[in-house]
């Protein structure tokens, strides 16, 4: 018996946002960490979590002040990504989380870390925990005390779960941490940032060779800064690109600080929204761009795989360098069929839902948080292929994407290369 | 600097340990967190999560519940689950949010029995313990819950306390039935929640964890059921006794009862000397002279500094802070300390 709660596109854009289901709702239910959401829904599972964020900065080390309870999963993320000399616990007692006594041993404790380290860190960012969400921690003060003690710069990241809500959830709170020793200097004409993400985008991406053509000589990326000079560099930037809306509370940071604009884009996979956004980016920067040999190359690709593959059915998950209503609206209008999605609904992409909702009012709806997906069976149409671990995860031996990868695609690029990793899938290359 | 970790990363919490025994049981898990406690657990702890459906679900709290103390929101969530799924009991595991906040347990328990007519247990963990720790009290408050009755002692059946993946690296029970015999009942594995209600028809128990005692002692004193301790012999204890220990001293490092095991297999094979440690609970009485307790990393250098011993026989994750020692480090896994099982051969179980 299949008792997974979904409800259809139709009927969801029918009620509203306002009155979405419970079910679709995490807060008001019970959260299923089931094997297909850990990727997403676990700190530091996969990707970057706020830990690995965290270390963003270059030559920068990790004091995670917390009961070891919150660092278990760095013994993972610490040896199979590299990062095991990053990072370092001041773990916290029963006494510790009741009185809020740790704190006076933290100045003490990033000195200590400072002197083991054989190469000296440009920066000890200092990771607290819920426990000292509750205990109303001004983790600021402590970290000017351990610069004064230490010599080194310390900046407070803030992994408070507890406010995965709110108007700075943790994964926004990185990213403003992670800019914050950027100083302000001379802004150049020719410079920009990409803000957004822990990885670079991929380097066949468009958007580079759009941005050169109009005159931009530094495009600059966090993940792409070798140290701390180059990191430096990015507060010369004439504006800020922001491609994750997690990335939107930095940029106005550093608009306020630093005196950097900036201006929002949001990855897409409609090609005719990517066309769109690239217009609207040249219209505010004062130039143009010339994208339609991108555009044609996208458009060809579309028709070669629908030519090639026929009218096939997706199951899309929310693991993914995509929004995933957007991604069933963009392959629906392809005339794809798109009968399950396991995604959260928000304010945000609820336009997306009703567009789904014009083309597709049968698509079903998952929330992959919901206690009721203990019970998912597959069941109605069959699904030819999956798009995200996670939507795999549910139909087993469907041929699948994962579309994870670290290195972001974006733009007309990153369209053609899921379209060529489908082909890769649905020809039964391994993943 | 007490507590602080340069070289190690922190072993696997008190929560996942509770769970850990909780898991096969039938009931619905409720982890009293904002979602990292549970993410951690399920995504690293409980190697059981990729193979096993259970229902353990994350509260999903809020800064204003926690800061409210809304546990009437908790209630109508699990009622709600409950609603939706087929389980035999309700359970709260602690983390440090309700620790910080001092949730009132007995009271969480009174509400949960009354709003879903199901038993419920809490287990207060809190974090910033170990694992056994969390194991010790998931046992006893299954016990004091659901064995209250007195059954006929059943010939022969031996009851297996604390086969958990945590403690032993293994994920079935089948390791325990082959050493312990197919009748064996092994609590929290391959066994449900009738298996703790029956309890007192064993006629022996085999304590494998040191997060196990507690709830031996529990039968013994009220049903008269003796224990001993014990492990099974592993594979990656074979791979160990595979080297030559002969004339040489050696430092076993693992769960007490593991490590004793070992302990025993070399001393069988080898004449050789054998000192055992442990980051987890030490119980004097299954000690012997030279055993330790170690708090922290600095405390397992010193030890091995100046124990003049040849061979450390220890989970590999930990050879980091041992780079200094000149003598032979042998790997001895321990999925609480490094998430490596013995069951695949040591590899790092992982989503």
């Amino acid at each position: 018996m299949n008792n997974a709660f979904y409800i259809t596109a139709g009927e969801l854009a029918q009620k509203g946002f306002e009155n979405t289901p419970d079910e679709l709702m995490s807060a008001k239910h019970l959260i299923y960490s089931s094997p297909a959401t850990l990727a997403f829904n676990s700190p530091g599972a996969q990707g970057f979590g706020v830990k690995r964020a965290g270390l963003a900065i270059p030559g920068s080390v990790m004091l995670l002040v917390s009961p070891g309870c919150c660092g278990r999963n760095t013994t993972m993320q610490s040896r199979l990504c590299g990062y095991q000399d990053r990072f370092f616990y001041l773990l916290l007692d029963d006494t510790d989380i009741v009185t809020g006594r740790h704190l006076t041993k933290i100045p003490e404790a990033v000195k200590e870390v400072f002197e083991f380290c054989d190469k000296k860190p440009s920066a000890v960012m200092i990771c607290i925990t819920c426990v000292d969400a509750l205990l109303g921690t001004d983790m600021e003060r402590v970290s000017r005390k351990c610069e004064e003690l230490a010599g080194v710069p310390v900046v407070p990241c803030y992994m408070y779960a507890l406010t995965r809500e709110k108007k700075l959830p943790p994964m926004a709170a990185v990213r403003k941490a992670v800019y914050s020793l950027l100083k302000p200097q001379k802004r150049h004409s020719d410079a920009m940032n990409i803000l957004g993400f822990f990885a670079p985008l991929n380097d066949d991406s468009e958007i580079y060779e759009l941005l050169t053509k109009a005159g931009i000589k530094h495009i600059r990326e966090i993940s792409r800064c070798e140290d701390l000079a180059q990191y430096e560099e990015m507060s010369q930037a004439n504006f800020n690109l922001v491609l994750n809306s997690e990335a939107r509370y930095a940029a106005q940071q550093m608009e306020e600080t630093l005196g950097i604009p900036y201006i929002e884009m949001m990855r897409m996979y409609h090609i005719d929204k990517i066309h769109n956004q690239y217009m609207s980016l040249a219209n505010a920067i004062g130039v143009t761009f010339d994208d339609s040999a991108h555009y044609e190359a996208a458009k060809k690709a579309i028709d070669d795989f629908r030519q090639k593959h026929g009218e096939l059915n997706f199951a899309i998950g929310e693991f993914l360098n995509a929004d995933s209503f957007e991604l069933a609206w963009a392959l629906l209008s392809y005339g794809f069929g798109v009968s399950e999605i396991y995604g959260t609904v928000g304010e945000r992409n609820f336009v997306f839902v009703k567009a789904i909702a014009r083309l597709s009012p049968e698509t079903k709806i998952f929330s992959n948080l919901s206690p009721t997906m203990l019970d998912y069976e597959p069941s109605g149409k069959k699904i030819d292929a999956c798009i995200g671990n996670d939507a795999g995860y549910y139909h087993a031996g469907v041929p699948t994407v994962d579309w994870n990868e670290e290195r972001q695609p974006f733009g007309y690029a990153g369209l053609r290369l899921l379209l060529e990793q489908l082909d890769g899938a649905l020809k039964g290359d391994a993943k | 600097m007490k507590n602080l970790l340069k070289l190690l990363s922190p072993f696997a919490p008190d929560q996942s340990g509770a769970v850990g025994v909780l898991y096969e049981l039938g009931g619905l898990v409720v982890i009293c967190d904002a979602g990292g406690c549970a993410g951690n657990i399920c995504g690293f702890d409980e190697p059981r999560w990729f193979t096993k459906k259970s229902a353990v679900f994350s509260a999903g709290l809020r800064d204003m519940d926690a800061i409210l103390g809304r546990d009437d929101k908790l209630i109508e969530k699990t009622a709600r689950a409950v609603g939706q799924t087929q389980v035999k009991f309700t359970a709260v595991v602690g983390t440090p949010v309700p620790a910080v906040i001092a949730t009132d347990y007995r009271a969480l328990k009174r509400m949960a029995e009354n709003k879903t007519s199901l038993p419920a247990i809490c287990v207060d963990c809190t974090g910033t313990r170990l694992y056994d720790d969390g194991e010790e009290r998931a046992y006893l408050e299954l016990l004091r819950t659901f064995s209250t009755k007195e059954y006929e002692t059943e010939k022969g059946k031996v009851g297996i306390i604390g086969c958990t993946p945590l403690a032993s690296g293994y994920m079935t029970e089948k390791i325990f039935k082959g050493e312990y015999g197919n009748g064996a009942v092994t609590f929290g594995m391959g066994s449900g929640v009738e298996d703790i209600s029956k309890a007192s028809q064993c006629e022996k128990n085999i304590v494998v964890s040191t997060g196990g005692i507690k709830a031996a002692e529990y039968l013994k004193q009220r049903f008269g059921i003796p224990f001993e301790t014990d492990f099974p012999v592993t594979e990656a204890m074979q791979k160990v006794i595979a080297h030559d220990f002969s004339g040489k001293k050696v430092l076993v490092v693992h769960q007490q009862f593991a490590a004793n095991k070992m302990r025993k297999l070399l001393k069988e094979r080898f004449d050789c000397t054998v000192d055992v440690a442990t980051f987890f609970k030490l119980f004097d009485e299954f000690a012997q002279q030279g055993d330790e307790h170690l708090s922290d990393e600095e405390q397992l250098v010193r030890k091995v500094s100046e124990g003049g011993y040849d061979a450390v026989i220890i989970d590999s994750i930990c050879n980091r802070a041992l780079k200094g020692y000149r003598g032979e480090l042998i790997d001895l896994p321990h999925f609480a300390v490094s998430g490596r099982l013995d069951e695949n051969g040591g590899q790092v179980c992982l989503a």
